[in-house]
């Protein structure tokens, strides 16, 4: 049990960087999903705002927030020694970030249409929140790392 | 897959963490938008949603301190008394009676913001100002920092 709690000190700012950028991904992710839910309230005045709001988001703090994980998982899986042989609890975190660049794509494609096109804005939010979801399994695959 | 006792509370303990760090970027997303904003019924809107931050914050500080914890006692590895466990935990105080204050303050710039906004949604530099409140901003600032302190100090255990 302890020697699973040690590791190199070296090891530590990438994974302080990869853990910043999955939270601040979360964050952000989580951000779109409540603005994309608020504006589905019928008949608000202020919902071209949320809209907007939901796309600058995906743009100024997803999108980052998603390079800086991806670089800090990359950066840890070499020190460690995992990009040769990977475990299943990585793969399981990289099931869900790597196909996700498809679906932050999707995201961004549709909080951008959405600000013309009002309809989408129930796809966005289920989308979003899928997205949320499926973001929660990684941190459980990361953290409680079942059948390592 | 069944997983150990000491996974499960590390999970927790991480889901906690996940919440409150992840709610202080939804607030800070919010509020900005917020602040960059004039007509009253738009402030009140984004500021009544940073509420689902809020109870993300408090949700995540319960599971990250409760489970915390009981990862301490549990383990042979940590005592209550490790330089990095007291220095989470005055962060942790810190951080949420920082965040505590600011939030008082918001909430009260966020009532002022539904009050005008129910009184014809005319700009006021009075709301403004209270949207933009240095005060607030520098505490929120000073909790958030805090808050991601304490993810540097869970990742490098200085000490252990």
């Amino acid at each position: 049990m302890t020697l699973a709690l040690v590791r190199p000190g070296s090891w530590d700012f990438p994974l302080f960087l990869h853990v910043l950028g999955a939270v601040v991904l979360f964050g952000g992710t989580a951000t779109v999903a409540t603005l994309a839910t608020a504006s589905l309230g019928g008949g608000r005045t202020q919902a071209p705002l949320l809209r907007q709001l939901a796309f600058v988001t995906m743009l100024a703090v997803v999108w980052p927030a998603w390079v800086v994980m991806r670089v800090g998982a990359d950066w840890i899986l070499t020190k460690e020694g995992l990009d040769k042989d990977t475990p299943g609890w990585v793969g399981a975190g990289m099931a869900v970030s790597d196909p996700g660049i498809i679906v932050l794509l999707l995201l961004t494609f549709l909080a951008w249409l959405v600000r013309r096109r009002p309809r989408a804005g129930p796809i966005l939010a289920g989308l979003a929140i899928l997205y949320v979801l499926a973001l929660g399994v990684a941190w459980f695959a990361m953290t409680a790392k079942p059948g390592s | 897959m069944l997983l150990s006792k000491y996974e499960w509370l590390l999970f927790f303990h991480v889901s906690g963490a996940f919440l409150m760090l992840g709610g202080i970027v939804v607030a800070w997303v919010l509020g900005i938008a917020a602040a960059l904003r004039e007509r009253p019924s738009e402030i009140a809107l984004l500021m009544r949603l940073t509420g689902v931050a809020a109870a993300a914050i408090g949700l995540g500080m319960a599971l990250a301190l409760v489970f915390g914890l009981w990862l301490v006692f549990d383990l042979d590895a940590y005592r209550l008394w490790d330089g990095w466990i007291v220095g989470a935990l005055v962060l942790f105080l810190l951080s949420g009676a920082t965040g505590g204050i600011a939030g008082n303050r918001d909430t009260k710039a966020r009532r002022y913001a539904e009050r005008l906004a129910r009184e014809g949604d005319v700009p006021s530099a009075e709301l403004a100002a209270r949207v933009r409140d240095p005060i607030a901003l520098a505490l929120n600032l000073v909790s958030s920092l805090l808050a991601f302190a304490i993810l540097a100090l869970m990742v490098w255990k200085p000490g252990a």
